[in-house]
């Protein structure tokens, strides 16, 4: 199969299942999701839909039981652990619901980090800009216990965009915000999406953060469903 | 790449405390080795060294043989110094006066330890010091009066005349002997052919000096084994002595207590490997979801394991070292002549724990960590299962490391099956008891409730946590009472004002003089033993000859030999009766016998013993079988006689009394006032055996100290294992407005309840052991500890609530919305 260049993700015939102590379940179903490079898009879901699930096997955290997936052209369900490894090293980046830094480490060694880890020298230079650009220079030295929520998951946004990634997965990144706090972050998020022409994969389940996308899918019965944002509005006033 | 982030993430964990509990836990481990191994070489070289000095040599070879040059010549070959020496009886003749004497006839080097103090004058400490020729003699001091001669007069031994050269002030080799014996003479090895006494047939003892290096004597050892016949025999440091049997019950358990030590640090450190790896599973997580392979973040968290390791390792080898180098200083004080002894072995027996508990105790749970998918940043992992293989690398690390430290295969193996055996009752009895606590609960107040409730819902949690509270709460029991059990029964045996002196050989006549010369200085004599001297001729009729001709000249005491009999009504204190009953008044024709001596020579109640006692035959039936304490150096026979047989012999006296060290001067106007009875002094010896006992006590005191903070450690470890479940109940039960107090309440009831059940446990465990030990290890009886029973249950509530408390205060003390958040991230 021939992938053309500008697509960053394809997922064909995906499906997940896992063993429970009584019989299996399905989570994903014979799912199909295209992303072009440089696109924002989000799922949304109810909680437990899957939508986790998806976004760690689209950023080979994890393996599907069926189907492909290639990111940034490589064929993910072919390549080892290790292998996959490397990619995310290389192309991707994250920001997580619950921030996820490490504690022994500063905010700018937090940045740092992937980076560290990509084999890529110098970075702190640039790990400096980025702390300033999400406005935490002051807070080089802090350790994550000495941040605030918001200011660790500025951190963790900057973390992400260390490596220069194509591709950056946030899993719910302002679900453990307060309102203002969480719209600085996404306001971040976007701003340094944008600038950097990342294509972003973003897991939600605020209409107002999915309508910032360019796409947005509902996850449903273990499938996508491309929405439009009208009808994303209802999922607001059902959700 | 992965090395600089390891050591920079290293430092932080370090400082965030993240290590502490395994490196402390390591540290503990290796430097409880290191220490052991360097005090158990330390006290046995200056004991080798002090009875070296005993035998006036390292190794001393006896043989009834004439000496063997080829026997001398392999000696040589490997480079040993060496001394010869001859003892046997003869009669010496003055002028006026003959007397039976034991001769030491000994070659120009002896004695190649230990110090020879001859001096030319009538009396020791005063006159010219001397060294030993050929063509002089040299007497104990009473012969001189005995034989009637000063030095310069000639004296015939045999078919050569010798000249009186002066006294004998010390002899290193000379016997301890309470009860006499002939009185010695020393004289050169080249003389004794003139003397023409050795005939063939006569009773001679030859023996072999040998002095060198450690590994010359153990090469000389070897080389000559072979060679021996049943003539020649080691002599080895007798455990029968006082001495002996202290460092030997010291060194068992310094040996015990130290393997306990290593196991309870050791599992200590397992247990903080596993909360290390609970509480790193999420950061290994992230940087692998940031793209770092399982094998880069292995790295970098087991080189902080290798880190820790190392580090730890080294600075418990140089604080054991340190210590052993101190503890040497030490031996020094009471020992001029100590040489401090270094060996390698503390040093690489400490590096072998270290990796044996970093290796197996420690790796698997750091090695596991680094296994954490990348997925769990996105989802919760299934709850942590029961590591079976953790266990048996853990199980096996145990018994590697009672193996390399009591280098004993066998005993290694049975304290290890006794331990598994103590975990499982224990597991099985914690669960029970756990369960239990269930219908206690209802209609108590509700902190107790609470409590009991947290108890149950960590049943399989609890009832580890209980095994390792109970285990270090009956190991630290354990010891303490060994401890006070050892020091008491030392201190017994030798009491403060023991008898340091002994007088042998008091005639009837002289009996009232002495007891005026006691009250005059002020002296409590001992009771007077009438002593006979007599052969054990036979046995049930049969002659006692033939039995030993078999296994000739092995110098059994008892068995031919003259010996010393006594009469008595009373049972001796330090005398007990394993077999049949003690005398009574009226009892005619009984004797009882010692209980070595009866094995030794198949003698069973109411076996009929027959003695010759000055050419007359007595017979007596087998009463009661004696277990003497010989360990107390007070005066102890083998054969005590009922009164009617031994009454109309005519006997000599024996007494003991004490004398301070101030007070010499009384023994030189004693032995003036009494010539011919002999002054045993034995103060040096028992001086001797109380300075071991006083360091034994500090090596064991630091013994049960590091093993108590071995148990600690392991207690931290283990409440700190539960910390985030705990905090997370805590979140939870704040939220819903449960008020400090009664949270702070329920958490110490916990505990208590904990600590209560452990702390019985470990007393019931305790108890048993104890009374194995006592009797198995310890040769002492069996006596139930009353204390035990109270000190345990407190001792284990008191030490794990103020613990808990200790460690959950910050916990408690956190606002329940910094506490949510918290919960709620983890
Ligand atoms: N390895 C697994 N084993 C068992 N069940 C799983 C596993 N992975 C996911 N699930 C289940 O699959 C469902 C989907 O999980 P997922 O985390 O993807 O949902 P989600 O859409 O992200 O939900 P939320 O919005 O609450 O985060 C859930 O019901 C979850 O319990
Ligand atoms: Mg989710």
């Amino acid at each position: 199969m021939t992938l053309s260049p500008d697509i960053d993700i394809k997922a064909t015939r995906l499906t997940k299942r896992v063993k429970l102590t009584e019989g299996s379940l399905t989570i994903l179903n014979d799912l199909h999701l295209t992303i072009k490079r440089g696109e924002s898009v989000a799922i949304v879901g109810a909680s437990g839909s899957g939508k986790s699930t998806l976004l760690g096997i689209l950023a080979g955290l994890d393996t599907a039981s069926e189907g492909e997936v290639f990111l940034a052209g490589q064929p993910l369900h072919q390549l080892d652990e290790d292998a996959r490894a490397g990619l995310r090293a290389s192309h991707v980046g994250f920001v997580f619901q619950s921030f996820l830094l490490l504690p022994g480490l500063t905010a700018l060694e937090n940045i740092t980090l992937p980076a560290e880890l990509a084999g890529i020298r110098n970075a702190k230079d640039r790990g400096l800009e980025l702390l300033a650009q999400v406005g935490l220079s002051e807070r080089r030295d802090f350790y994550p216990t000495q941040l605030s929520g918001g200011e660790q998951q500025r951190v963790a946004i900057a973390r992400a965009f260390i490596t220069q990634p194509k591709i950056l997965f946030a899993d719910e990144p302002s679900a453990n915000l307060d309102e203002k706090t969480g719209l600085l972050v996404e306001d971040l998020l976007f701003d340094l999406n944008q600038q950097q022409g990342t294509t972003l994969v973003l897991v939600t389940h605020k209409a107002e953060l999915a309508e910032r996308c360019q796409q947005q899918y509902l996850m449903h019965h273990g499938q996508l469903e491309q929405q439009l944002p009208s009808e994303l509005q209802e999922q607001r006033h059902v959700g | 790449m992965w090395a600089s982030i390891a050591w920079r993430l290293f430092w932080r964990e370090l400082k965030r405390g993240e290590l502490w509990v395994i490196a402390f836990a390591l540290f503990l481990a290796v430097f409880s080795v290191v220490m052991l191994t360097g005090i158990t070489e330390s006290v046995r070289s200056a004991l080798y060294q002090r009875s070296a000095s005993f035998l006036a040599a390292d190794l001393v070879l006896r043989s009834s043989r004439p000496f063997q040059p080829e026997l001398m010549a392999t000696a040589d070959a490997v480079g040993l110094q060496q001394a010869q020496q001859m003892l046997f009886d003869s009669m010496l003749f003055s002028d006026s006066e003959m007397q039976l004497v034991t001769v030491k006839a000994v070659s120009s080097e002896f004695p190649l330890r230990g110090e020879l103090v001859l001096r030319r004058s009538h009396q020791p400490g005063q006159g010219e010091l001397a060294s030993f020729s050929a063509g002089e003699i040299w007497l104990e001091p009473r012969l001189l009066s005995l034989l009637a001669v000063s030095p310069g007069d000639r004296l015939e031994l045999g078919m050569a005349s010798l000249q009186v050269a002066g006294v004998i002030e010390a002899e290193p080799d000379a016997p301890l002997n309470v009860f006499g014996g002939n009185p010695r003479v020393l004289m050169h090895l080249d003389d004794v052919a003139a003397t023409e006494v050795v005939q063939p047939g006569s009773r001679i003892g030859y023996r072999y000096l040998f002095a060198g290096s450690t590994p010359q004597l153990a090469e000389l050892r070897q080389q000559l084994d072979p060679q021996l016949s049943v003539h020649e025999q080691w002599q080895e440091l007798d455990p029968e002595t006082a001495i002996g049997a202290a460092i030997q019950r010291a060194e068992s358990f310094l040996l015990l207590a130290g393997l306990l030590g290593i196991v309870l640090a050791a599992s200590a450190s397992a247990v903080a490997a596993n909360r290390y790896r609970q509480r790193h599973a999420e950061a290994v997580a992230v940087i692998k979801a940031l793209g770092a392979t399982t094998t880069t973040a292995r790295k970098i968290y087991c080189s902080h394991l290798l880190l820790v390791s190392v580090f730890s390792s080294v600075l418990a080898i140089i604080a054991g070292i340190v210590l052993v180098v101190f503890i040497q200083q030490g031996i020094q004080l009471w020992m001029d002549d100590y040489q401090p002894a270094f060996s390698s072995r503390p040093l690489w027996m400490g590096l072998l724990t270290a990796a044996i508990c970093a290796g197996l105790f420690a790796a698997r749970p750091v090695w596991q960590l680094a296994a954490v998918p990348a997925i769990a940043v996105l989802r919760q992992l299934p709850a942590w299962r029961f590591d079976v293989w953790h266990l048996a690398t853990g199980a096996l690390a145990v018994w590697l490391l009672m193996w390399l430290f009591s280098k004993e295969f066998m005993l290694s193996l049975i304290l290890f099956a006794a331990c598994v055996t103590f975990a499982l009752v224990l597991m099985g009895l914690a669960a029970l008891l756990v369960k239990v606590a269930k219908p206690m609960a209802a209609g108590q107040s509700s902190a107790l409730k609470l409590a009991l409730a947290n108890l149950r819902r960590r049943l399989w949690q609890n009832s580890f946590q209980l095994l390792t509270f109970s285990m270090a709460l009956f190991l630290t029991l354990l010891l303490y009472f060994l401890r006070v059990e050892l020091l008491d029964q030392w201190q017994a045996q030798i009491p403060a004002g023991a008898p340091n002196q002994f007088l042998v050989n008091i005639s009837a006549a002289e009996r009232p003089g002495i007891e005026a010369f006691a009250a005059q200085h002020q002296l409590e004599l001992d009771t007077f033993y009438p002593i006979v001297r007599g052969r054990l001729t036979a046995t049930n009729e049969q002659q006692l000859r033939q039995r030993a001709s078999k296994e000739e000249d092995t110098e059994r005491v008892g068995v031919g030999r003259e010996l010393n009999l006594t009469w008595t009504s009373e049972l001796p204190a330090n005398n007990s009766v394993l077999h049949g009953r003690w005398f009574s008044e009226q009892t005619l024709g009984e004797v009882s016998v010692e209980s070595e001596l009866a094995e030794r020579l198949g003698i069973l109640l109411g076996d009929q013993l027959e003695f010759s006692i000055g050419g007359r035959t007595v017979s007596a039936t087998v009463s009661s079988i004696r277990l003497v304490d010989w360990n107390t150096l007070q005066p102890n026979f083998y054969m005590i006689l009922s009164a009617d047989l031994l009454a109309d012999f005519p006997a000599s006296y024996l007494s003991a009394f004490y004398l301070d060290a101030e007070r010499a001067q009384v023994l030189n106007q004693l032995n003036r006032e009494f010539p011919t009875v002999i002054v045993l002094n034995v103060d040096a010896i028992i001086q001797q055996v109380q300075d071991i006992i006083a360091q034994v006590t500090v090596a064991l005191s630091s013994i049960l100290l590091l093993v108590f903070a071995a148990a600690v450690l392991v207690l931290v470890a283990q409440v700190q294992a539960t910390m985030e479940q705990r905090e997370q109940e805590l979140a939870i039960l704040r939220t819903l407005g449960a008020r400090y107090a009664f949270l702070r309440n329920a958490m110490l009831l916990e505990f208590a309840a904990l600590g209560a059940l452990a702390g019985i446990l470990a007393t019931v465990l305790a108890e048993a052991v104890l009374g194995v030990l006592q009797f198995r290890l310890f040769e002492l009886p069996f006596q139930l500890h009353w204390n035990l029973w109270w000190i345990g249950p407190g001792f284990g509530v008191v030490v794990v609530t103020l613990l808990g408390w200790w460690q959950l205060r910050q916990l408690l003390a956190i606002q329940s919305s910094v506490l949510m958040r918290r919960a709620i991230y983890s």
